[in-house]
């Protein structure tokens, strides 16, 4: 069952009972109000009718002077009153006190019924009280009130009956009335319900169409909110889960894209060499006679390009052992690090007649010092492919506001900004021939990025072209252990 | 003697189409961007250009929009293996794509079915006694007409134009039976057999042990 629905049905109910049991009550309450009435009317009819059979009993004592008069003189009296002209619309009976009818007129089929018979047992007793009942006598209801009358020396019941079917058939019209009425205000308020309960809900179902779309994958839909603050607020929310999905989704999205381009640019970069590789020794193999300079000059192609694959695996194979694996850090010094790596570098630099000049505080990080050298060996070695023959790399290492900071200045071709914000983008080369010639990969910058990450350590390039780059390797004032 | 624009950035790869098209004797000339390679395109009179998709300065589909009215026919040679790729390269108008890494002797078979489609060959080749018409397909030997089964021509005929190449059986199969053959190389060895009798070519048409079959160059040529 929908939610409009048990709202609209439970209150439809709930009002409908509430209508009912107010009009009941207040239909109760007028007939018992209009009951009372014919009491106290059905009363003073008695106590008329009682009070002329008292007088006719004193005027006929009178009249004959009589002290007490007989039960034939009481019956004749009874007969007169009962009968006499002007009052008697009431039909009203006296008993003797055996039950014993004295005189009575239309009386004869009540004394009859069971409901009277019994009232008139309870009030044989004595007592000034009147015993009322009011009861269902052939078609009509009647309410019969009877007493006890002390005359004569002897004591009679006096009984009267008055018609109160007006009162049941008001109530009965009433009743009627009331369903027709409630009925019509039902339909009414049911109506007028139905359409504030749907009012009320539309925004829910704004909601429920919004929420299936964002279901649907479509990140980008926003609710406007508007409606009561509820419905306000649930859609305020859900516009934050929904900016909250979508920027995770566009995050994981980002990242597939780039493991695509870094797997096509990988890729790209293995079927390079392949492809001379796989050309000249095919030339190489069907060829019949290949000059001797020919066959050394493509025997040299495959070599440096075997090279050059083994170089890219190499750094991959780095790339993806930095990728998820924890790394130890002890406490060592920075400028052993520094004049390791350029020992290292020696062969390199003689080769290209570059010189570098170190010079470096004497300071304890935490890192990996192999991987450490590694960002260092990689950036030198950068510097050295940029650099012109018979150029100069300066290395300065010092602390400066709490951090250590090394800089590696060159003065070689330098780039673009354009260039230097890709550099850090694996297999990015700034010049292609000029490092493929010098054996690189383009995943040396990348790997060093990652080491850096590793070591709370921020890389900055500085360059403009032609007049050479610095970079900055910041390492984190947190990383020193000593000075 | 057929032109070919190479435009290509990896010097070595360059190097290596140059040196495969020298084996059939065509001349190529290496452009290392897109923007010197379209200017040269447009200049110079090439039969066929071989254009890398990767390029500095301007990538391929770029060098292919601006060449593309000059008319003279394109091979992409591209890393990418993407069909949306290929599809955009022969939608540009061009004849074929090759994927890298490629053997020597698929890129002269390629360039072959596009320098033939628009007729950049030499139509009759000599070779000593032999003459072949390659429009009319007839093999003449000492002036006299041999009968050659169409295969056995499609296969004299390759040999003629990769002479002094070391073909392997599997190449001949793939470029004269289709790629899709399942044949045995047997077949292979029975119709250059049949093309050594009948075209009297017992010394010239040798076998390479491991290796297929070689025509060898005639002498002074």
């Amino acid at each position: 069952m929908k939610l409009w629905q048990k709202i609209f049905l439970s209150s439809l109910a709930l009002i409908i009972l509430t209508v009912n049991i107010i009009s009941i009550t207040l239909l109760n309450s007028s007939s018992r109000l209009l009951l009372e009435r014919e009491r106290n009317h059905a009363i003073k009819e008695y106590e008329y009718f009682a009070a002329s059979f008292s007088n006719a009993v004193v005027y006929e004592k009178l009249k004959s002077e009589k002290v007490i008069l007989g039960d034939d003189e009481i019956a004749d009296i009874a007969e007169r009153v009962l009968s006499g002209g002007d009052r008697m619309q009431t039909p009203a009976v006296i008993l003797d006190q055996d039950g014993l009818l004295i005189a009575g007129s239309d009386f004869e089929d009540i004394l009859r019924s069971p409901e009277f018979s019994k009232s008139l047992k309870s009030a044989d007793t004595e007592g000034d009280s009147y015993n009322i009942c009011s009861f269902r006598f052939k078609d009509q209801y009647l309410m019969t009130v009877c007493s006890s009358l002390k005359t004569e020396g002897k004591t009679y019941v006096i009984a009267t009956a008055s018609d109160i079917s007006e009162i049941y058939d008001m109530r009965q019209k009433q009743t009627e009335h009331i369903r027709r009425v409630g009925l019509a205000a039902a339909a009414f308020v049911s109506l007028i319900l139905l359409m504030t309960t749907i009012l009320l809900l539309r925004p829910l179902n704004r909601l429920n169409i919004y929420t299936k779309s964002i279901a649907g994958g479509d990140y980008k839909v926003r609710i406007k909110p508007h409606g009561s603050q509820e419905i306000r607020e649930l859609s305020e929310n859900m516009n934050k889960m929904a900016e909250a999905v979508q920027e995770r989704s566009d995050k994981l999205e980002k990242i597939a894209e780039d493991r695509q381009v870094f797997i096509a640019n990988l890729a790209h970069e293995m079927k390079t060499p392949l492809t001379s590789i796989l050309g000249f020794a095919d030339i190489l193999r069907i060829k019949k006679n290949v000059p001797d300079d020919e066959r050394r000059e493509y025997a040299g192609v495959i070599v440096d390009e075997t090279k050059r694959l083994r170089s890219l695996s190499g750094k991959l194979m780095e790339l993806v052992a930095l990728g998820g694996t924890e790394i130890e850090k002890k406490p060592v010094s920075l400028s052993d690090m520094i004049h390791e790596t350029a020992a290292a570098l020696a062969p390199l630099l003689s080769k290209n007649s570059v010189e570098l000049e170190c010079s470096a505080e004497n300071v304890v990080i935490m890192a990996d010092a192999e991987l450490f050298k590694s960002l260092l060996y990689n950036i030198i070695e950068n510097a050295v492919k940029a650099s012109p023959k018979d150029s100069r790399i300066v290395l300065n290492e010092a602390v400066s506001e709490g951090n250590a900071v090394i800089t590696v200045t060159d003065s070689g071709i330098g780039m673009t900004d354009e260039e230097v914000k890709k550099v850090f983008e694996p297999f990015y080369m700034a010049d292609k021939s000029r490092s493929r010639k010098a054996g690189g990969a383009g995943l040396g910058l990348a790997l060093c990025a990652r080491i850096a990450d590793l070591h709370n350590t921020t890389l900055e390039i500085d360059s403009s072209p032609g007049e050479g780059t610095t970079v900055y390797i910041t390492i984190d004032g947190g990383e020193i252990r000593e000075r | 003697m057929i032109n070919i624009l190479i435009i290509e950035d990896d010097e070595n790869i360059a190097r290596m189409i140059t040196a495969a098209l020298s084996m059939v004797d065509y001349n190529g000339k290496c452009c290392y961007d897109g923007k010197t390679g379209s200017e040269e395109a447009l200049k110079g009179n090439y039969d066929l250009i071989l254009l890398d998709i990767m390029l500095p300065e301007m990538n391929g589909f770029e060098v292919m929009e601006k060449i593309k009215d000059c008319g003279t026919p394109v091979i992409f040679l591209t890393a990418m293996q993407d069909v949306a790729d290929k599809v955009k390269g022969l939608r540009l108008g061009a004849e074929d794509y090759i994927v890298k890494p490629f053997e020597a002797l698929e890129l002269l078979a390629r360039i072959d079915v596009v320098l033939r489609r628009s007729n950049k060959t030499q139509n009759i080749i000599n070779y000593g006694d032999v003459s072949v018409d390659l429009t009319r397909h007839e093999v003449t030997l000492k002036g006299e007409h041999v009968q050659l089964t169409p295969k056995e021509f499609d296969v004299i005929v390759y040999f003629l134009q990769h002479q002094d190449i070391a073909v392997s059986r599997e190449r001949l199969l793939s470029t004269i039976w289709g790629f899709e053959f399942e044949g045995e190389s047997r077949t292979v060895d029975i119709h250059v057999q049949q093309v050594r009798r009948k075209l009297g070519l017992k010394d010239r048409l040798i076998t390479i042990p491991k290796l297929g079959y070689r025509l060898e160059r005639q002498a002074g040529k």
